[in-house]
């Protein structure tokens, strides 16, 4: 990251080369649509590039700042798309500032792979799991979720709230359970 | 909306997750800023997202994108490094263009990266549809030819030009020039791996001046690839060996005070991508 913030394509090229799969499959599960999708890739990687001075090692690992970037510009990206926004008309914000926040746990989110996150959402209630899928990948909010899935918007914040509670002890527990990395 | 801790506490789920109201989002922004409380709720369930994104099976994209991205970033750093007024005469002190780490990264609005990146997008497909349509019609060499001969007197320069270009499996790009400089060019990549690049209406070359070629093959380095000089009718070709691109060739031209130079560091005077592998939607 030290060589991107110093404006050095082999940074750069690191980067893709390690998560752009990664990337794209988010930018394509939250657009739904591969030329959306690619753009969206391409932009994060270019706000990345441009803004990388930005970055603070203790906010959080590079993998979850890029990701956080692809998923709040597809989400704005479709968004702009279903209101029929031309895009172009951004900010320069980034991401939320939510998103930036340190990751406490890396050491154990560090062993964890693809399959066994995918493992530890399945686990949890459907209703529960619909809830943050719906925030996370849609990008609506929790009224919007509580009028898409007909729940009352108390029931939405606790379930969301459920969710990422038990979604975390699970993804700790695996991880607790794996030894050293 | 002033709120409480408390407040906070209850609100983090739907924070972390971005799916509050803007004006809960705004509310909670403002306590965050003034609290002297760390709220480890906001990072503990913060800290889950990036592993949400990360539980989906990794998707290749098409191999394109990574060219695009590259030649975006070298576009990009291109658009940092200073571009020199024209002249006609030897650059006492050339301008360096090793970038300084505030130089190199600046906060900037990405709405103008977008619309710079959408130009440029724009521009590339208009060339690639350019040079499609010309080879559709069969007369690619022919207009290249009658182009370049009406523009320039350096038949000897063209003629190199002209017979790449008309060769099979020829790929080509124009060399734009950058605003406030003289001087045009095109490029040819042949499938032998050879790249011709002709480039006319440049001003004279003086003293150790050169105009060198520089370029990044599928966005990767920025290879010194040959150089020449020119004289008052202002044109001149260059050939470039072993140049191996799947997916795309982008080619810079700098005036530089001498041949020796390591990188670039004079004024940009052109620019191009020759696209090998067209992309399949580069979108807008």
């Amino acid at each position: 990251m030290r060589q991107v913030a110093a404006g050095e394509i082999g940074g750069l090229e690191t980067l893709y080369d390690r998560y752009h799969a990664v990337a794209y499959a988010l930018a394509l599960r939250i657009t739904t649509e591969t030329g959306l999708a690619e753009d969206v890739v391409q932009d994060s990687f270019l706000g990345l590039w441009r803004n990388a001075t930005r970055y603070a090692e203790d906010k959080g690992s590079v993998k979850g700042w890029l990701l956080a970037i692809v998923r709040h510009r597809a989400i704005d990206s479709t968004r702009r798309r279903r209101n029929g926004v031309a895009i172009g008309d951004e900010t320069d914000e980034l991401l939320p500032a939510a998103l930036t926040l340190p990751d406490i746990w890396p050491e154990v989110a560090g062993r964890l792979d693809a399959q066994q996150i995918r493992t530890a959402l399945a686990k949890l209630p459907a209703a529960q799991r619909d809830a943050i899928e719906l925030a996370y990948y849609d990008g609506l909010t929790q009224r919007e979720i509580a009028t898409r899935t007909d729940a009352p918007l108390g029931t939405v914040k606790s379930r969301m709230r459920l969710g990422l509670s038990s979604l975390r002890r699970e993804l700790m527990g695996i991880g607790d359970g794996q030894g050293p990395a | 909306m002033i709120i409480t801790c408390d407040r906070v506490v209850d609100l983090a789920p739907g924070f972390v997750l971005g799916a509050l109201d803007a004006g809960e989002m705004d509310a909670v922004r403002e306590h965050m800023s003034t609290c002297s409380k760390s709220h480890p709720e906001l990072r503990e369930m913060g800290g889950i997202l990036p592993y949400l994104g990360a539980s989906l099976e990794p998707v290749e994209p098409p191999r394109h994108l990574r060219a695009a991205v590259m030649a975006a970033a070298l576009e990009d750093l291109r658009s940092r490094m200073p571009a020199a007024p024209v002249q006609t005469a030897p650059q006492a002190s050339p301008s360096p263009t090793v970038l300084e780490p505030a130089q190199a990264a600046p906060v900037v609005s990405l709405a103008r990266v977008r619309a710079a990146r959408s130009r440029r997008v724009v521009t590339w497909l208009t060339r690639v549809a350019a040079a499609a349509v010309i080879v559709s019609l069969g007369g690619y060499a022919v207009a290249v030819q009658a182009d370049l001969n009406s523009a320039h007197k350096s038949q000897d320069a063209i003629k190199v030009y002209d017979d790449a270009v008309g060769q099979r499996g020829a790929r080509s790009a124009v060399l734009a020039p950058e605003i406030g400089q003289r001087g045009a060019g095109n490029a040819v990549l042949l499938q032998s791996g050879h790249v011709v690049v002709y480039l006319s209406g440049l001003a004279p070359t003086t003293g150790d001046q050169v105009y060198m070629v520089w370029s990044s093959a599928d966005g990767g380095p920025i290879t010194k690839d040959g150089w020449i000089t020119v004289d008052d009718q202002g044109s001149n070709s260059l050939q470039i060996d072993n140049v191996s691109a799947v997916d795309s060739l982008w080619l810079m031209v700098c005036l530089e005070p001498n041949r020796n130079v390591t990188a670039p560091t004079g004024a940009i005077i052109v620019t191009g991508i020759i696209w090998v592998y067209p992309p399949a939607s580069p979108t807008s």
